[in-house]
């Protein structure tokens, strides 16, 4: 099953994984718009950094997967391609998979009325390659079996 | 092979899917005295004030029909009396006899109850079950006033739903803060302050001795002597493992019902998982009931695996919990109160972190309004991690993989190392 491979030492903390993780979710996938004009969506990947060290970090999509075990709706489940993702329509924002994510990649958005949210990355149903993947200038993402 | 599993919930459901990942033949019956698909226990409280509705898909544990498409018989609305675990036979409340090569007890917990007078008295409600919750939400006209026994999780999302509805509710919690097991002193006051803001009244350091009225609650009278008008009364003080079908039997029990690392009883074709079981804490390094949904998941998994004769072991679980009350969401796992363990901690703006580390193994932690990446900790927790490398940088509120030693990280996010 392949995911992305984080490749540290070519990362150069331009987070354009990030804009365009927010361009392929957003409503028109379009990044002017996306990021002017509509509710901008949750980046999926993170880049994090401490001098020299930069990388971004999204789900691993592990085998054990915890955050599927904690859910209590069954909202986080494993769909057909074997990949862990969020049911937007049933989950409650409990929060119980962040608890349990050992790789610290799931995030809160707040912003709905009613219930919160858990984002994570999706991999890109809609794509072959991840669009983090596509972006990186650097090779820093790649798209392979682990 | 004929597996019976008593209960339908987080602990059954997740039992039967592991058995047909391995065992599409057997067959698999789930009985349960509750008639309705499993459900999501958290939502009851919002189930009481309509903020969700039983039509509602968020409100199960599974989309679908997953006993028709995992193939197990279901027995709903049937209560097992007891067990023959000579024959191997469940009795049931309805004089059946089921059979049983291999049997599951995920027969969960039941609200305590304290012993105070007046707990049989129109308004007098508890609160773990769709049953429990229809009554409340029958009788929410007739309360204005409401006191809530027990500042627990179940206890404070309660007051905060009926507060939102806008009746007045009164907390009364016999610990010195609400959330006792789950926070300290500092990490509590978050949620003191929410509950205020919300027109909540606390009553702390006090128990309700007597509920009195006559066609329904009239008023509660605290063990300090004062009482408090009220329409009804939520008993909301804690959740105990349903032992009752194993009295008679051979089958080791203590506070739950006693499970090696396989989750199998002292009896060899039984099991117990979830609220119901007494397994192994990793962190207090004993076994103890720990009635929380990733715990019955797992050990449900566990149980189920090895009932097919897959080897699959439980390591362990911990306390971890995760509540929003207004505005403050907060994360806690393990021990969170000690005086003999190592403490860092700091609490600066609207943020609270503190962990507890006994020789350089991380053994609780409490986040409050930053809660995000908690899972990693609870990752140190479970396979014992040793921080001393780490440690200092817990503090910082953006801990993340870029304060781990390089090598251990680049192995961790290749999944090397799980």
């Amino acid at each position: 099953m392949k995911v992305v491979k984080i490749h540290e030492d070519y990362c150069v903390y331009c987070h354009l994984c990030e804009a365009a993780c927010i361009t392929e979710h957003s409503e028109s996938k379009d990044i002017i718009k996306a990021f002017k004009y509509e509710e901008k969506p949750i980046a999926r990947c993170e880049t994090v950094f401490n001098y020299p060290l930069s990388l971004s970090v999204m789900c691993r999509h592990c085998d054990d997967h915890p955050c599927v075990t904690a859910c209590q709706n069954g909202s986080m489940h494993v769909d057909e391609r074997g990949y862990v993702i969020v049911n937007e329509d049933t989950c409650v924002g409990c929060w119980m998979c962040i608890m349990s994510c050992p790789y610290g990649v799931i995030k809160r958005d707040t912003r709905r009325e009613k219930w919160g949210l858990s984002t994570k990355c999706d991999l890109c149903p809609d794509r072959e390659i991840p669009a983090c993947v596509e972006a990186c200038p650097n090779g820093a993402l790649t798209f392979e079996e682990l | 092979m004929e597996i019976v599993i008593i209960g339908n919930s987080v602990g059954a459901i997740n039992a039967s899917e592991a058995i047909r990942e391995h065992d599409k033949t057997s067959d698999v019956t789930i009985v349960s005295d509750e008639s309705y698909k499993a459900y999501s226990h958290p939502l009851l409280p919002n189930l009481i004030i309509n903020d969700v509705r039983r039509s509602d898909e968020r409100f199960y544990y599974r989309r679908g029909d997953i006993y028709s498409s995992l193939n197990i018989n279901t027995i709903l609305g049937r209560k097992a009396l007891s067990l023959d675990i000579k024959n191997n036979l469940v009795n049931l409340d309805d004089d059946r006899k089921l059979h049983y090569n291999k049997l599951i007890l995920a027969c969960g917990g039941h609200p305590f109850v304290p012993p105070m007078k007046g707990v049989d008295i129109e308004g007098v409600h508890t609160m773990t079950t769709i049953k429990g919750a229809d009554k409340i939400k029958k009788d929410l006209d007739n309360i204005k006033r409401c006191v809530v026994v027990g500042g627990g999780l179940i206890g404070t999302k309660i007051a905060e739903k009926l507060a939102h509805k806008g009746i007045k509710v009164t907390v009364v919690e016999l610990m010195r803060r609400v959330l006792f097991p789950v926070l300290d002193d500092k990490g509590a006051d978050y949620i003191h302050k929410e509950l205020k803001d919300m027109g909540v009244d606390l009553v702390l350091g006090d128990s309700v001795t007597e509920i009195k009225g006559d066609s329904r609650v009239r008023e509660v009278v605290l063990s300090s002597g004062k009482s408090i008008k009220t329409d009804a009364a939520i008993v909301a003080v804690g959740v105990r493992p349903n032992i009752d079908l194993t009295k008679g039997t051979d089958i080791n029990t203590n506070r739950g019902i006693v499970v090696d690392e396989h989750m199998r009883t002292n009896i060899d074709n039984i099991y117990a998982v979830g609220d119901a079981a007494e397994a192994y804490d990793i962190v207090i390094e004993q076994k103890r009931p720990v009635p929380i949904i990733p715990i019955a998941a797992k050990q449900g998994r566990t149980a189920g695996l090895n009932v097919t004769g897959t080897e699959a072991e439980y390591k362990g679980g911990f306390p971890l919990n995760s509540i929003t009350i207004g505005n403050t969401s907060f994360v806690s796992m393990g021990t969170v109160d000690s005086e003999d363990l190592e403490i860092l901690s700091i609490q600066k703006d609207n943020e609270y972190r503190k962990f507890l580390i006994q020789d350089n193994i991380l053994k609780g932690i409490i986040l409050v309004n930053n809660i995000e990446r908690s899972g990693m900790f609870s990752w140190m927790i479970e396979n014992r991690f040793d921080v001393s490398w780490l440690k200092d940088t817990f503090l910082n509120s953006d801990f993340g993989w870029q304060y781990f030693n390089k090598a251990f990280r680049m192995l961790r996010l290749d999944r090397k190392i799980m």
